[in-house]
Protein backbone atom coordinates (compact mmCIF):
# COMPACT_ATOMS: atom_id res chain seq x y z
CA UNK A 1 0.00 0.00 0.00
CA UNK A 2 1.34 3.48 -0.33
CA UNK A 3 3.40 5.95 1.60
CA UNK A 4 2.23 9.56 1.99
CA UNK A 5 5.41 10.97 0.77
CA UNK A 6 6.44 14.40 2.47
CA UNK A 7 5.23 16.70 -0.21
CA UNK A 8 1.87 15.42 -0.18
CA UNK A 9 1.76 15.64 3.91
CA UNK A 10 3.08 19.50 3.17
CA UNK A 11 0.45 20.34 1.24
CA UNK A 12 -2.33 18.63 2.78
CA UNK A 13 -1.41 20.45 6.06
CA UNK A 14 -2.10 23.56 4.24
CA UNK A 15 -5.52 22.15 3.27
CA UNK A 16 -4.08 22.36 -0.41
CA UNK A 17 -7.43 21.40 -2.29
CA UNK A 18 -5.94 19.94 -5.31
CA UNK A 19 -3.94 17.51 -2.53
CA UNK A 20 -7.08 16.60 -0.69
CA UNK A 21 -8.98 15.82 -3.59
CA UNK A 22 -6.38 13.98 -4.51
CA UNK A 23 -6.38 11.85 -0.87
CA UNK A 24 -10.38 11.85 -0.64
CA UNK A 25 -10.77 10.40 -4.54
CA UNK A 26 -7.91 7.51 -3.38
CA UNK A 27 -9.89 6.74 -0.36
CA UNK A 28 -13.30 7.93 0.27
CA UNK A 29 -15.05 4.98 -1.52
CA UNK A 30 -13.00 2.46 -0.05
CA UNK A 31 -13.80 3.58 3.35
CA UNK A 32 -17.51 3.98 2.92
CA UNK A 33 -17.64 0.16 1.38
CA UNK A 34 -15.75 -0.94 4.37
CA UNK A 35 -18.20 0.70 6.39
CA UNK A 36 -21.10 -0.80 4.74
CA UNK A 37 -19.34 -4.17 5.37
CA UNK A 38 -19.22 -3.38 8.75
CA UNK A 39 -23.14 -3.10 8.69
CA UNK A 40 -23.53 0.63 8.65
CA UNK A 41 -26.75 1.84 6.47
CA UNK A 42 -26.11 4.15 3.86
CA UNK A 43 -26.52 7.30 5.40
CA UNK A 44 -24.52 6.18 8.40
CA UNK A 45 -21.97 4.84 6.23
CA UNK A 46 -21.58 8.27 4.10
CA UNK A 47 -21.45 10.17 7.06
CA UNK A 48 -18.65 7.52 8.47
CA UNK A 49 -15.99 7.62 6.08
CA UNK A 50 -16.86 11.41 5.66
CA UNK A 51 -15.97 11.84 9.27
CA UNK A 52 -12.95 9.39 9.01
CA UNK A 53 -11.33 11.55 6.51
CA UNK A 54 -12.35 15.19 8.20
CA UNK A 55 -10.22 13.32 11.43
CA UNK A 56 -7.51 12.40 9.50
CA UNK A 57 -6.69 16.14 8.30
CA UNK A 58 -7.70 17.69 11.58
CA UNK A 59 -4.69 15.02 12.92
CA UNK A 60 -1.81 14.78 10.17
CA UNK A 61 0.62 16.31 12.73
CA UNK A 62 0.56 13.18 14.61
CA UNK A 63 0.47 11.19 11.35
CA UNK A 64 4.46 10.31 10.44
CA UNK A 65 4.42 9.75 6.25
CA UNK A 66 6.07 6.15 7.01
CA UNK A 67 2.90 4.43 8.09
CA UNK A 68 0.67 3.77 5.62
CA UNK A 69 -2.34 5.77 4.97
CA UNK A 70 -5.26 2.98 4.29
CA UNK A 71 -3.85 1.52 7.73
CA UNK A 72 -3.98 4.92 9.66
CA UNK A 73 -8.05 5.60 7.85
CA UNK A 74 -8.87 2.14 8.75
CA UNK A 75 -7.48 2.51 12.14
CA UNK A 76 -9.48 6.16 12.64
CA UNK A 77 -13.00 4.10 10.96
CA UNK A 78 -12.32 1.22 13.99
CA UNK A 79 -12.41 3.58 16.83
CA UNK A 80 -15.51 6.15 14.79
CA UNK A 81 -17.55 2.33 14.39
CA UNK A 82 -16.92 1.58 18.18
CA UNK A 83 -18.32 4.88 19.17
CA UNK A 84 -21.03 3.95 17.18
CA UNK A 85 -22.38 0.76 17.91
CA UNK A 86 -24.62 0.76 20.41
CA UNK A 87 -23.80 -1.85 22.36
CA UNK A 88 -20.65 -4.50 21.05
CA UNK A 89 -20.55 -7.82 21.97
CA UNK A 90 -16.96 -8.92 23.71
CA UNK A 91 -14.96 -11.11 21.52
CA UNK A 92 -15.03 -14.48 23.73
CA UNK A 93 -12.34 -16.56 24.58
CA UNK A 94 -13.64 -19.74 23.43
CA UNK A 95 -15.89 -19.16 20.80
CA UNK A 96 -18.50 -22.33 20.59
CA UNK A 97 -18.00 -22.25 16.75
CA UNK A 98 -14.34 -23.42 17.19
CA UNK A 99 -16.21 -26.42 19.25
CA UNK A 100 -18.29 -26.73 15.52
CA UNK A 101 -15.56 -26.88 13.64
CA UNK A 102 -13.76 -29.39 15.60
CA UNK A 103 -16.94 -31.72 15.67
CA UNK A 104 -16.34 -32.16 12.09
CA UNK A 105 -12.87 -34.24 12.41
CA UNK A 106 -12.62 -37.81 13.72
CA UNK A 107 -9.63 -38.46 16.79
CA UNK A 108 -7.31 -39.08 14.01
CA UNK A 109 -8.06 -34.94 12.95
CA UNK A 110 -9.91 -36.54 9.50
CA UNK A 111 -13.18 -35.37 7.83
CA UNK A 112 -16.35 -37.31 9.40
CA UNK A 113 -18.22 -35.63 7.16
CA UNK A 114 -16.24 -34.18 4.19
CA UNK A 115 -17.30 -30.54 2.32
CA UNK A 116 -18.41 -30.66 -0.97
CA UNK A 117 -16.61 -28.06 -3.43
CA UNK A 118 -19.32 -25.55 -3.79
CA UNK A 119 -20.83 -25.08 -7.56
CA UNK A 120 -18.44 -22.18 -9.13
CA UNK A 121 -21.12 -21.03 -11.79
CA UNK A 122 -24.34 -21.29 -9.77
CA UNK A 123 -22.64 -19.55 -6.60
CA UNK A 124 -22.16 -15.92 -6.40
CA UNK A 125 -25.55 -14.86 -8.06
CA UNK A 126 -27.80 -17.55 -5.77
CA UNK A 127 -25.49 -16.53 -2.54
CA UNK A 128 -25.80 -12.95 -2.60
CA UNK A 129 -28.77 -12.32 -0.34
CA UNK A 130 -27.74 -15.75 1.92
CA UNK A 131 -24.44 -14.26 2.64
CA UNK A 132 -25.71 -10.55 3.66
CA UNK A 133 -27.66 -12.18 6.35
CA UNK A 134 -24.71 -14.72 7.16
CA UNK A 135 -22.45 -11.80 7.71
CA UNK A 136 -24.86 -9.78 9.54
CA UNK A 137 -25.18 -12.27 11.93
CA UNK A 138 -21.08 -11.80 12.78
CA UNK A 139 -19.75 -10.87 16.23
CA UNK A 140 -18.55 -7.20 15.44
CA UNK A 141 -14.85 -7.73 15.40
CA UNK A 142 -14.72 -11.05 13.71
CA UNK A 143 -16.75 -8.72 11.23
CA UNK A 144 -14.03 -6.28 10.75
CA UNK A 145 -11.20 -8.74 10.96
CA UNK A 146 -13.17 -10.58 7.72
CA UNK A 147 -14.03 -7.38 6.11
CA UNK A 148 -10.18 -6.01 6.61
CA UNK A 149 -8.42 -9.19 5.54
CA UNK A 150 -10.79 -10.80 2.78
CA UNK A 151 -12.13 -7.43 1.19
CA UNK A 152 -9.90 -4.96 1.85
CA UNK A 153 -6.81 -7.08 0.79
CA UNK A 154 -4.77 -5.86 4.59
CA UNK A 155 -2.43 -8.22 5.60
CA UNK A 156 -2.38 -10.03 8.98
CA UNK A 157 -0.07 -7.21 10.39
CA UNK A 158 -1.88 -4.64 9.33
CA UNK A 159 -5.21 -5.50 10.57
CA UNK A 160 -3.76 -6.33 13.51
CA UNK A 161 -2.47 -2.76 13.61
CA UNK A 162 -5.69 -1.39 12.70
CA UNK A 163 -8.07 -3.58 15.52
CA UNK A 164 -4.99 -3.78 18.54
CA UNK A 165 -4.48 -7.27 18.08
CA UNK A 166 -1.65 -10.01 17.39
CA UNK A 167 -1.10 -11.09 14.56
CA UNK A 168 -2.13 -14.88 15.84
CA UNK A 169 -5.53 -13.16 17.14
CA UNK A 170 -6.00 -11.77 14.00
CA UNK A 171 -6.04 -15.58 12.17
CA UNK A 172 -8.43 -16.30 15.33
CA UNK A 173 -11.09 -14.09 14.42
CA UNK A 174 -10.59 -14.64 10.45
CA UNK A 175 -10.77 -18.67 11.53
CA UNK A 176 -14.00 -17.79 13.40
CA UNK A 177 -15.94 -15.71 11.25
CA UNK A 178 -15.23 -18.19 8.00
CA UNK A 179 -16.17 -21.22 9.86
CA UNK A 180 -19.40 -19.03 11.19
CA UNK A 181 -20.28 -18.46 7.82
CA UNK A 182 -19.66 -21.49 6.72
CA UNK A 183 -21.99 -22.74 9.38
CA UNK A 184 -24.72 -20.41 8.05
CA UNK A 185 -24.44 -21.11 4.63
CA UNK A 186 -24.64 -24.59 5.44
CA UNK A 187 -27.77 -24.20 7.36
CA UNK A 188 -29.35 -22.20 4.37
CA UNK A 189 -28.63 -24.92 1.91
CA UNK A 190 -25.78 -23.08 0.11
CA UNK A 191 -22.68 -25.07 1.24
CA UNK A 192 -22.58 -28.83 2.20
CA UNK B 1 2.08 -35.53 7.86
CA UNK B 2 -0.08 -33.11 8.23
CA UNK B 3 -4.24 -34.29 9.60
CA UNK B 4 -6.64 -32.57 7.27
CA UNK B 5 -8.16 -30.42 10.88
CA UNK B 6 -4.06 -28.80 10.92
CA UNK B 7 -4.47 -28.03 6.89
CA UNK B 8 -8.09 -26.72 7.17
CA UNK B 9 -6.63 -24.60 10.31
CA UNK B 10 -3.90 -23.25 8.66
CA UNK B 11 -6.49 -22.51 5.11
CA UNK B 12 -8.99 -20.48 7.21
CA UNK B 13 -6.94 -18.69 9.82
CA UNK B 14 -4.60 -17.87 7.21
CA UNK B 15 -1.69 -18.62 9.26
CA UNK B 16 -0.52 -20.27 5.73
CA UNK B 17 1.10 -16.85 4.51
CA UNK B 18 3.87 -16.86 7.75
CA UNK B 19 4.54 -20.54 8.23
CA UNK B 20 7.98 -21.82 7.51
CA UNK B 21 8.81 -23.81 4.31
CA UNK B 22 8.51 -27.06 5.52
CA UNK B 23 5.01 -26.57 6.73
CA UNK B 24 3.90 -25.10 3.45
CA UNK B 25 5.16 -27.66 1.77
CA UNK B 26 3.37 -30.39 4.07
CA UNK B 27 0.03 -28.06 3.74
CA UNK B 28 1.03 -28.19 -0.54
CA UNK B 29 1.35 -31.85 -0.47
CA UNK B 30 -1.69 -32.61 1.73
CA UNK B 31 -4.04 -30.85 -0.57
CA UNK B 32 -2.51 -32.44 -3.38
CA UNK B 33 -3.69 -35.53 -1.78
CA UNK B 34 -6.79 -35.14 -0.07
CA UNK B 35 -9.85 -33.49 -2.05
CA UNK B 36 -11.56 -33.15 0.87
CA UNK B 37 -9.46 -30.29 2.18
CA UNK B 38 -9.22 -29.24 -1.18
CA UNK B 39 -13.43 -28.83 -1.46
CA UNK B 40 -12.86 -27.17 1.90
CA UNK B 41 -10.42 -24.46 0.47
CA UNK B 42 -12.24 -24.01 -2.64
CA UNK B 43 -15.24 -23.08 0.13
CA UNK B 44 -13.31 -20.97 1.88
CA UNK B 45 -12.19 -18.79 -1.42
CA UNK B 46 -16.17 -18.91 -2.21
CA UNK B 47 -17.30 -17.55 0.39
CA UNK B 48 -14.48 -14.79 0.08
CA UNK B 49 -15.52 -14.04 -3.25
CA UNK B 50 -19.32 -13.50 -2.89
CA UNK B 51 -18.25 -11.02 0.31
CA UNK B 52 -16.59 -9.33 -1.93
CA UNK B 53 -18.91 -8.79 -4.90
CA UNK B 54 -21.57 -7.96 -2.35
CA UNK B 55 -18.91 -5.17 -1.49
CA UNK B 56 -18.48 -4.50 -4.97
CA UNK B 57 -22.16 -3.21 -4.85
CA UNK B 58 -21.65 -1.02 -2.06
CA UNK B 59 -19.16 0.75 -3.50
CA UNK B 60 -21.10 1.70 -6.08
CA UNK B 61 -23.42 3.28 -4.03
CA UNK B 62 -22.42 6.51 -3.55
CA UNK B 63 -23.39 9.15 -5.55
CA UNK B 64 -21.27 10.85 -8.12
CA UNK B 65 -20.38 14.04 -5.93
CA UNK B 66 -19.72 11.93 -3.08
CA UNK B 67 -15.96 12.53 -2.94
CA UNK B 68 -16.70 16.69 -3.69
CA UNK B 69 -19.43 16.68 -0.99
CA UNK B 70 -16.36 14.63 1.46
CA UNK B 71 -14.00 17.48 0.00
CA UNK B 72 -16.35 20.61 1.17
CA UNK B 73 -16.85 18.62 4.28
CA UNK B 74 -13.22 18.77 4.97
CA UNK B 75 -12.08 22.34 4.28
CA UNK B 76 -15.23 23.48 6.52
Amino acid sequence: MPKLDQRLLDQLRRRDSEALHAIVDEHARRLYRAARGMGFTVVEAEDLSQDVLVTFIESLDRFEGRAEVATWLFGILHHKARERYRSRAREELNDPIETVFEAQFDERGSWIRPPVAPDRAASARQARDAIRECVDGLPPLQREVFQLRQVEELSAAEAGNVLAQTVTHIGVLLHRARMRLRACLERKGWMY
Amino acid sequence: MLTCIEVSTLVSTGGLDDAPLMRKLGVVLHLAMCRHCRAFRRQVAAIGRAVRELNAAYEAEPPSGFEAAVVQRVLR
